[in-house]
């Protein structure tokens, strides 16, 4: 049985068996333990072993992409044949001029890998989502979880390509989420969503998680609704993560901008937001959720500045759109599985936080809302967001007064980055990989029945 | 790869035990704006077995195959029962179903199996050509086509062994214009459980140009103004109201959690002009089998009719519990996952209105067209995103809007609904449970009320 960055090596070499130009076999191999919530029970346990390889071929500027879940050389073989079929009868891109070539790798961020984690048994895992369900119970009978999981990854990646790259890495995760509903003399509040995400177990509390969740669940019991108005609103990080930068992540992907896709396209050096606004992608971020020593083709990850002082300063590329913008890679090709093709994504997108803290935040609004979670649609080329407001509050004067139900936000994300108040200083890791304090707005449209 | 299964399986003598084997063959293309973006053929194979013993359910899955693999993936989900065990409240049963012996493949007239999918390249390849020539405004467009080709087996300790070979064939587009520095997108989505002769009824070619369209039309325009209105939702908006707002109420599972249909069969929760159903056995349905993945045979299941709540949707374990027969609605994404309740394809009856007729009575309010995404929690609450909002005044259609999302509780909406129509249409879907599936979901347009989350006025 071969290793995994040997089973990558092989695909090169099979593939160039026939006549191609070039090829890379990309090789992933992952266990993952899921315990499932539900409805307040433990719904589901799982183990999963899954390992594949994905081989990407050029011949004469023709791609051809084939994937297989098993390692064992014959099907490596046949995929490489696959491969191979696909680029014959693929369209040619002129665009195409070559995959990377090998740089040296010279910074591996810390805490990426934890052997205590990849170690954990099911059973040690289980007892985890135990710990998040128990603290729900125990802050408030009136709390019950609607659904929850606890995932934990230890995944492995090889990756060779003709030009001589040949890497590997592996590298541990665990997150846990729960979604919580509280009940009380007929009322029912809004699902209270909470989570932590880490590579490592320093600092991951399932039991804190139970215990936000629930206090979350609970604070919105007694909504009320209000007139439609015009307003400030204060975004949470995983609000303010999804409704904004949702599509400044869009806008700065290069391949949107080659695309026509990106109202930035020509931006570079102007105003794209209120100075108070700086953003950088950092895929060497230690402990980051998105870091690694080198991208899904094997290019160094690196920090790249985006936007600084309101003044957008750059893009995300991977090594195809680099080639057509006659640049350099910037390391941010990603894959979600090994039967994905690359494509370009953030690593780690690091917002830079403010001076004030949440509750400061809160003191300078005259009239406006605080919204928690987002339950709505955000087109990330226009920008354009609107949805329900869940979890959300009125302020007047400077005081959260109630909870709100039947309120909807609508606006535009890139009038809303120029029409920020503040950025609080309280920076999270959000779900997505976007690290961000709350963040004020104005000018945001609040509508109700 | 059955007998590997039948073999491990007669090797446990503990408690019930099912293995399935699920391959995956793919084939998808994706063309960007004249460029083919990716051509992807691959496979995914892999074996999961789930065990019940003592009431509890352990679970496991591998893509490594073999005699050796398997009875490590028998262990670990063995060991995961056990130890679950003393955490888990209820004792789990489940419903007695007869152990069929049976192989269902997908009708079709053009197997993908048989012939060379390069054609579908040209087709992409054109249809992309065509909508960047439809206008100047035309920006960009993502045109996919997918073949998904699932051989499935089951095998339990109580002897069912079935096999089903289930083939779908789908394609979408998505489409952005550009015009005096604004910029707006468009969607529409092709397919069906068939073979690859649906590209030939429902050409990806008019997907592409009626997302066109749209998109070049909405461009220039303001979003619609925020407000409670009376509407008319199109077709492909009331599948997803019918799938995501309702169906998931009236799935076992979330009825005994508190949803929003829990205690309330019998009851009338809707206008009596609306009949929802829950179809594993509709032809051409995104979500049809002749089994779920527990062996259970798939129904027709009547969730709501002409007003009344009749059924809910169950697994073995649900059917049990609430002393009923399963549905056959346990379904899994593959063998990474086990079987939960999901629905196969749900839809509102048709009714007797033309859209002209439903428009006519609407004295002031919008047409709500094109399907987005959604999201609903159990309560009934749903906010879904609509592409284009078409202003009515006196029953007669007047200028367009960019879309919004629209909100409110699914079952207030059902029941105000006035009018029905007659213009029947299923799409495809996928929807997520904690693990996606792909689904069925259609309806005929519709005339009630609801919120628009659209501008400030």
């Amino acid at each position: 049985m071969m290793n995994l960055i040997e089973v990558a090596e092989f695909a090169v070499r099979e593939s160039e068996r026939f006549s191609v130009d070039e090829a890379e076999g990309f090789v992933q191999k992952q266990r993952v333990v899921e315990i499932v919530l539900e409805r307040g029970e433990i719904q589901s346990e799982r183990t999963k072993t899954r390992q594949g390889i994905g081989v990407r071929v050029i011949r004469n500027k023709k791609l051809g992409f084939a994937f297989a879940s098993s390692l064992n050389r014959h099907v490596v073989q046949k995929a490489c044949r696959d491969a191979f079929k696909l680029a014959k009868v693929s369209p040619e891109n002129p665009d195409w001029v070559s995959l990377p070539l090998p740089k040296k790798v010279t910074s591996v961020p810390e805490g990426l890998y934890d052997e205590a984690l990849a170690n954990l048994s099911p059973k040690e895992i289980l007892e985890m989502a135990i710990e998040g369900y128990e603290a729900v119970k125990k802050t408030d009978p009136r709390v019950s979880i609607d659904d929850g999981k606890l995932s934990a990854f230890l995944t492995e990646v090889a990756i060779s390509n003709s030009h001589g790259i040949s890497l590997q890495d592996r590298g541990t995760a665990i997150s846990f989420f729960l979604v919580c509903i509280a009940k009380e003399g007929g009322e029912t509040s809004s699902f209270a969503y909470e989570y932590d995400v880490s590579r490592t177990l320093r600092g991951f509390s399932a039991e804190r998680v139970g215990e936000i969740a629930a206090k979350k669940a609970l604070a919105s019991l007694g909504a009320k609704s209000v007139e439609s108005f015009k307003g400030e609103v204060l975004f949470s990080p995983d609000v303010a993560a999804e409704v904004f930068f949702g599509p400044v992540v869009s806008s700065v992907n290069a391949d949107n901008v080659q695309r026509g896709r990106s109202l930035w396209a020509d931006k570079i050096g102007e105003n794209v937001s209120d100075p108070k606004l700086t953003v950088i992608d950092d895929g060497l971020l230690p402990y980051g959720l998105g870091s690694s020593p080198f991208d899904a083709e094997g290019v160094p990850s690196q920090r790249t500045l985006l936007i600084n002082n309101g003044v957008l300063q750059g893009f995300l590329y991977d090594s195809y759109t680099a080639n057509k913008a006659n640049t350099e890679s910037t390391g941010n090709a990603i894959r979600s599985s090994y039967s994905s093709l690359p494509s370009i994504s953030i690593s780690n997108l690091l917002v830079e936080p403010g001076t004030k803290s949440l509750d400061e935040l809160i003191l300078e609004v005259d009239e406006g809302i605080i919204i928690n979670r987002f339950s709505g649609s955000v087109a990330a080329e226009s920008g354009e967001f609107s949805g329900v407001a869940k979890q959300a509050s009125y302020i007047k004067n400077g005081e959260v007064k109630f909870p709100l139900k039947e309120t909807m936000i609508s606006g535009n994300a890139f009038d809303s980055l120029k029409n920020i108040v503040e950025i609080g200083k309280e920076r999270r890791a959000t779900m997505m990989n976007v690290y961000t304090p709350p963040i004020l707005v104005r000018d945001v449209n609040i509508i109700s029945k | 790869m059955i007998e590997l299964l039948e073999n491990s399986v007669s090797r446990f003598k503990e408690g019930y035990v099912e293995m399935r084997g699920h391959s995956r063959r793919v084939f998808s293309i994706v063309v960007k704006d004249g460029e083919v973006e990716r051509i992807t053929q691959g496979l995914n194979r892999g074996v999961c077995a789930r065990i019940l013993i003592d009431g509890s359910w352990g679970f496991s899955s591998t893509t490594i195959i073999n005699r050796e693999s398997l009875l490590e993936l028998m262990k670990d989900a063995e060991s995961l029962a056990k130890s679950s065990k003393p955490v888990k409240r209820r004792f789990v049963k489940i419903a007695p179903v007869e152990p069929y012996e049976d192989y269902y493949e997908t009708p079709m007239k053009r197997d993908p199996r048989k012939e060379d999918l390069e054609f579908l390249i040209e087709d992409v390849l054109e249809a992309d050509k065509e909508v960047h020539s439809y206008s100047k405004n035309v920006a960009s467009s993502s045109i996919s086509i997918s073949v998904v080709d699932d051989d499935l087996c089951f095998v339990s300790s109580e002897g069912a062994k079935i096999m089903q070979r289930i083939v779908r064939c789908f394609g979408g587009a998505s489409v952005i214009a550009k015009s005096q520095g604004k910029i707006a997108s468009a969607h529409e989505s092709i397919g069906a459980q068939m073979g690859l002769e649906v590209f030939e009824e429902t050409p990806i070619r008019d997907a592409v140009l009626e997302a066109a369209k749209r998109a070049v039309r909405i461009v220039p325009k303001r979003v619609v103004p925020g407000g409670y209105y009376n509407v008319v939702l199109e077709n492909k908006i009331v599948g997803l109201l019918a799938h995501e707002a309702v169906g998931h109420t009236a799935e076992a599972d979330l009825v005994y959690g508190g949803s929003f249909l829990s205690n309330k069969v019998g009851q009338k929760i809707a206008s009596d002009m609306i009949t929802l159903v829950d179809d594993g056995l509709l032809p051409r349905g995104f979500g049809t089998m002749k089994y779920d993945d527990e062996g259970t045979p798939t129904e027709r299941t009547v969730i709501i009719e002409k007003g009344v709540v009749k059924r809910f949707m169950h697994s073995r374990e649900t059917a049990i519990q609430f002393g009923v027969a399963p549905t056959g609605n346990a379904r899994a994404w593959s063998f990474e996952y086990d079987p939960i309740i999901r629905m196969r394809n749900t839809y509102i009856e048709s009714g007797d209105q033309t859209v002209e007729e439903l428009i006519e009575d609407v004295k002031e309010g919008y047409f709500l067209r094109g399907g987005g995404g959604g999201q609903a929690d159990f309560n009934g609450e749903f906010m879904f995103t609509i592409q284009e909002a078409v202003k009515i005044e006196n029953g007669e259609l007047k200028e367009s809007y960019r879309g919004a999302s629209i909100s409110g509780n699914a079952f207030d909406v059902l029941k105000r609904v006035t009018g029905v129509g007659k213009d029947f249409a299923m799409r495809v879907g996928i929807c997520g449970k904690e693990q996606p599936s792909y689904v069925g979901i259609g309806g005929p347009s519709l005339k009630t009320e609801l919120l628009v989350g659209g501008g400030y006025r």
